[in-house]
């Protein structure tokens, strides 16, 4: 029983903390502020906006 | 702190040590990131596709046992109990689990735009993963199972597969760390929010009811608990994450909204742990514990839309390009699954409708279109994406990837539609006093034959997709061929490389 207590108390306290803090670190570290900014994050010089990555089939390959 | 970062930076192999961590600006280029995952990524994704081998020869098996029982009954192993549990076990942890580690580990990399660190901890992770489920599944087939529906592993294999989850975990969060891009693209909330659920499911559930287990109603509360947040914070999680890097990837566009993506991952965390008593609705549990989990149920609907929104009209003008991109191909539909599994899994969670179609096949259906057609479909597509990239060379037939796309994606609406039509009909019949149970059997046979010729299409197309990855890592082991330039870098024009 002691072990599931611990489990059961560790859990219900440690992961909404867990939860807020990231939430907190992220507004401090400023994730959400520049939404926009943050879309292009899969991009870059070598693979830019505008250029498709994946033309395989069609007899058309890119 | 600075010793701590040093220490973790001593892990990033040579050169990339220069530029020092966050915000460093010393990223590391796509090429160079790619190869460095080689190993460990192959290893995850080509273990992952033998279990899937596996799982669908005891998925077909299964499937026929439930038509023609005489079919291998004279093997007591094979029974069906057996078999459709062994399904279940390889599909679940064998292939789908460890495909998820596969694109974790190459989508961590790329965000956090550095080499991969630390392989040695993830071979090892590796390799206690596929002892794991060795002895999980085989302890199944010689009649071990633990009873417990998602938790059938005997006691002795489970310890096994724990200490490989925690192993990726630990690596996720190294890497994370030592990331050389500051920022946290939507993906990475998704991808490192289920790393770390996930040991902390998978111990809990252990803990709670193999280990020193609680009594009664309980055990079948803590089991769906778990059971229901391995799809919803574990798979889908990854699934998600995926589809918003994959898409906008592949056809040159950044995500149509982020805010609307950064909203579906908050409510997602937020309501999807709260709904795993939607499984035993009418099951002997205080009223208030499933009604709960009926409303939560509902309100996923707020993730759910959102993503939906996200994706539409991320692609919108784009759809032409399916015709020439598999990943998009397997995305698309992957991402459109999960829409309807999700609106499918809201209306079987309100009790009305539960009372008709629980303890029905309607509910199978309903596992496959999720795990199948949103899930499945979507890591097929990733590894579309990232198996030219890390091993250099293009895929070897296109004639192979059509005959793939289409055999898995025939196959499974003709298991899906008819198998949720079927299912609700059964379901009605059940509860008609007047029916007698024999008729309601009769009257799904023809309906299961359906499903076995599904499972055939399915299984096509899982050869198809194995052999040309067979085919991809000879030509990866063929020195005279070059590596293809143009898929790494980016470069438009059309490279005779490996031809
Ligand atoms: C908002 C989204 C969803 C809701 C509300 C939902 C709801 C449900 C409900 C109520 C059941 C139990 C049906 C019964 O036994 O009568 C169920 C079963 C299941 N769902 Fe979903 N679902 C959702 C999305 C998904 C997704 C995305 C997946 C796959 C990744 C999935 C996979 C499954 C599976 C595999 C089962 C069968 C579990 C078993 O009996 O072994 N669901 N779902
Ligand atoms: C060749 C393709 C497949 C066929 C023919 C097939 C067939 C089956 C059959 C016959 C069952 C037992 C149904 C019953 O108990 O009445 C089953 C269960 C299940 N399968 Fe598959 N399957 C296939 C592929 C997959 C894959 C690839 C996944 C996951 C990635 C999957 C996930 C599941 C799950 C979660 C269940 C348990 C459903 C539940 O308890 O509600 N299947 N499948």
């Amino acid at each position: 029983m002691s072990v599931i207590a611990f489990i059961l108390l560790g859990s219900v306290v440690l992961l909404p903390a867990a939860g807020l803090l990231a939430l907190r670190w992220a507004t401090s570290t400023g994730q959400f502020r520049c939404p926009d900014k943050a879309a292009l994050l899969p991009f870059d010089e070598v693979e830019p906006v505008g250029l498709e990555t994946d033309r395989i089939l069609g007899g058309n390959r890119r | 702190m600075i010793n701590q970062s040093q220490t973790l930076r001593a892990l990033l192999p040579g050169d990339a040590l220069t530029g020092g961590g966050i915000d460093g600006g010393n990223k590391a280029a796509l090429a160079e990131i790619d190869a460095s995952c080689r190993v460990p990524v192959l290893f995850f994704f080509l273990s992952g596709l033998a279990w899937l081998l596996a799982g669908t020869v005891l998925a077909l098996v299964a499937s026929i046992k439930l038509h023609t029982p005489g079919f291998l009954a004279g093997w007591e192993w094979l029974t069906f109990s057996n078999v459709r549990t062994a399904h279940l076990n390889t599909v679940i942890y064998g292939f789908a689990s460890q495909i998820s580690v596969g694109v974790t580990i190459w989508l961590m990399c790329r965000l956090c735009r550095i080499p991969l660190v630390a392989p040695g901890l993830i071979t090892v992770a590796n390799l206690f993963y596929n002892l794991g489920v060795t002895v999980g599944v085989g302890g199944i087939l010689l009649g071990d199972s633990t009873a417990i529906e998602w938790l059938e592993m005997p006691r002795y294999a489970t310890p096994i597969l724990f200490i490989s989850y925690a192993l990726i975990a630990v690596w996720t969060l190294v890497t994370f760390r030592l990331r050389a891009e500051r920022h946290l693209y939507v993906s990475q909330w998704y991808l490192l929010a289920a790393v770390l659920w996930f040991p902390w499911l998978y111990g809990t559930a252990q803990v709670m009811l193999l280990i020193e287990p609680v009594r009664g109603v309980v055990q079948a509360a803590v089991n769906w608990w778990f059971a229901h947040n391995v799809l919803g914070l574990w798979f889908t999680p990854i699934g998600l994450a995926s589809i918003y890097y994959f898409i906008p990837k592949v056809i040159g566009r950044p995500i149509h909204s982020y805010y609307l993506s950064v909203l579906g991952f908050w409510s997602l965390a937020l309501f999807y742990n709260w709904n795993g008593m939607h499984h035993l609705v009418g099951g002997p549990l205080p009223a208030w514990m499933i009604t709960v989990s009926i409303v939560a149920s509902v309100m996923m609907l707020i993730p759910v839309i959102t993503v939906a929104i996200n994706h539409h009209f991320t692609m919108v003008g784009h759809f032409g390009k399916l015709k020439y991109s598999p990943t998009l191909r397997f995305m698309v539909f992957g991402a459109v699954s999960y829409t309807l599994a999700s609106l499918q899994g809201v209306a079987s969670a309100v009790r009305s409708v539960s009372e008709v179609t629980h303890f029905t096949h309607h509910t199978i259906a309903h596992a496959h279109l999720g795990m199948y057609a949103f899930f499945t479909m979507v890591m097929f597509g990733a590894m579309y994406y990232i198996l030219p990239r890390i091993t250099q060379r293009e895929w070897p037939s296109t004639g192979l990837i059509s005959l793939h796309f289409w055999g898995v994606a025939l196959g499974i609406v003709l298991y899906v539609v008819p198998m949720s039509i079927m299912g609700f009909i059964q379901g009605t019949m059940l509860n008609d006093a007047a029916v007698r149970f024999l008729d309601v059997v009769q009257f799904t046979l023809p309906w299961l034959k359906l499903r076995t010729l599904a499972g055939l299409l399915l299984a096509a197309g899982h050869v198809a997709f194995v052999l040309n990855v067979g085919w991809l890592l000879v030509r990866m082991f063929e020195p005279y061929r070059k590596p293809v330039v143009r898929i790494l870098t980016g470069e438009a024009e059309t490279v005779a490389a490996g031809k």
